[in-house]
């Protein structure tokens, strides 16, 4: 019922969010679905696994969103969503790039020495 | 793991990290008590923040190992600054994943510029600051070019990169791929050669002024009119008056010589 309540995020741009736990749960899911598409080892894969495994469980276990915000503590629940579709967006292009291959190309000698 | 992790430690980091921060802030101002007490006899040297360091470092760690693709080096200097050295490829992929991973938000690009060192293979190193307000730290992302190989553009990822992408082209002579409008910002219509590069001589290539004949200002090459000065260096004070050497007498004068005429 909190969500009834609040009027404005106080953030530009950003609208308040009546059904959250839904939304997010969809976005985590996606998430999930698109790192299934990365190689198990990858470092990516596996830390974002782990922090949106985290998530969702709060997620899930805590109907008042008051009370997920202090669980989740990293801003109000709409930034929370903003978060996720951020990081969908970025699973979904980490896949195309395959940042977990190893390196292109060594630095050409002394290139990050400093001082010269 | 390809990118390796250098630390500028200098020591001095065996403060225990398991007693609490409060504890650590207490004994700092007791510390600040006897030292105005008593007179100050230690160096003024900058305090060390073993606690931001080792969060840096790890932070560094994490994104190495995250995108060993792209990253070459990661290092925090010894003013807590983290830097991450990355291969040319890799511009719009590690931006895009400081920016939108949940670990990271670096949604916020503070500066982008470039450092000129002709005496590297690769001259230009290419410099982005980024700004997490969530977190409320900065990294510097850095990457390198020559004269003719371009770099992918940050705009689609930071649009404040436009213009700093036009100053860095106007300025050094970087061309980036991938720039909705790449043209000079800062120098005059017309102007040729990059300012900020170290082979341009600091008077320039041109000089415009009024010409009162034609009515309108004109450019014409630089032309030094003072070719070449010598500079009287020597103090107008005497130095050492006990060292004085004696002045040459005058030659002295027979009785019949006239004397010479004084000018």
């Amino acid at each position: 019922m909190a969500g009834l309540l609040k009027k404005t995020t106080g953030l530009v741009g950003l609208a308040v969010s009546h059904t959250p736990h839904e939304r997010l749960r969809i976005l985590y899911s996606k998430i999930l679905a698109s790192l299934q598409t990365m190689p198990q080892d990858a470092a990516y894969r596996k830390y974002t696994e782990q922090l949106v495994n985290e998530r969702l469980t709060h997620v899930e276990e805590e109907p008042d969103i008051e009370k997920l915000e202090k669980k989740i503590s990293c801003g109000q629940i709409e930034e929370v969503i903003f978060q996720a579709e951020c990081e969908l967006n970025l699973s979904r292009k980490m896949s195309e790039w395959k940042p977990w291959e190893p390196l292109i190309e060594e630095p050409p000698p002394n290139q990050w020495k400093w001082p010269v | 793991m390809a990118a390796s992790l250098v630390r500028f430690v200098r020591g001095g980091l065996g403060r225990s990290f398991n007693i609490g921060r409060s504890s650590c802030l207490l004994q700092q101002q007791q510390q600040h008590r006897r030292q105005s007490s008593t007179t100050e006899t230690s160096p003024t040297v900058r305090a060390k923040d073993a606690v931001t360091h080792n969060q840096l470092a790890v932070f560094g760690e994490y994104v190495a190992e995250i995108l060993p693709k792209y990253i070459q080096q990661v290092q925090v200097t010894c003013y807590n600054e983290l830097e991450v050295m990355i291969h040319p490829d890799g511009v719009v992929p590690v931006l895009t994943f400081l920016r939108d991973h949940t670990n990271a938000q670096f949604t916020n690009m503070t500066d982008l510029t470039a450092v000129d060192i002709p005496t590297r293979q690769n001259r230009f190193e290419i410099v982005y600051n980024l700004l997490s307000l969530r977190y409320n730290s900065r990294i510097r992302v850095k990457t390198y070019t020559d004269e003719l190989t371009p770099v992918d553009s940050a705009v689609p990822v930071h649009k404040v990169a436009n213009w700093y992408e036009r100053e860095v082209w106007d300025m050094y002579g970087v061309f980036f791929t991938g720039h909705p409008d790449l043209r000079r910002i800062l120098t005059d219509y017309g102007f040729e050669g990059h300012p900020f590069r170290k082979d341009f001589p600091l008077s320039g290539y041109v000089e415009v002024r009024y010409d009162d004949e034609v009515k309108r200002v004109v450019a014409e090459p630089v032309e030094l009119s003072q070719e070449f000065r010598k500079f009287d260096l020597n103090s107008p004070w005497e130095v050492f008056p006990a060292f004085r050497e004696p002045k040459e007498a005058a030659p002295k004068l027979e009785a019949g010589d006239k004397a010479p005429e004084k000018k």
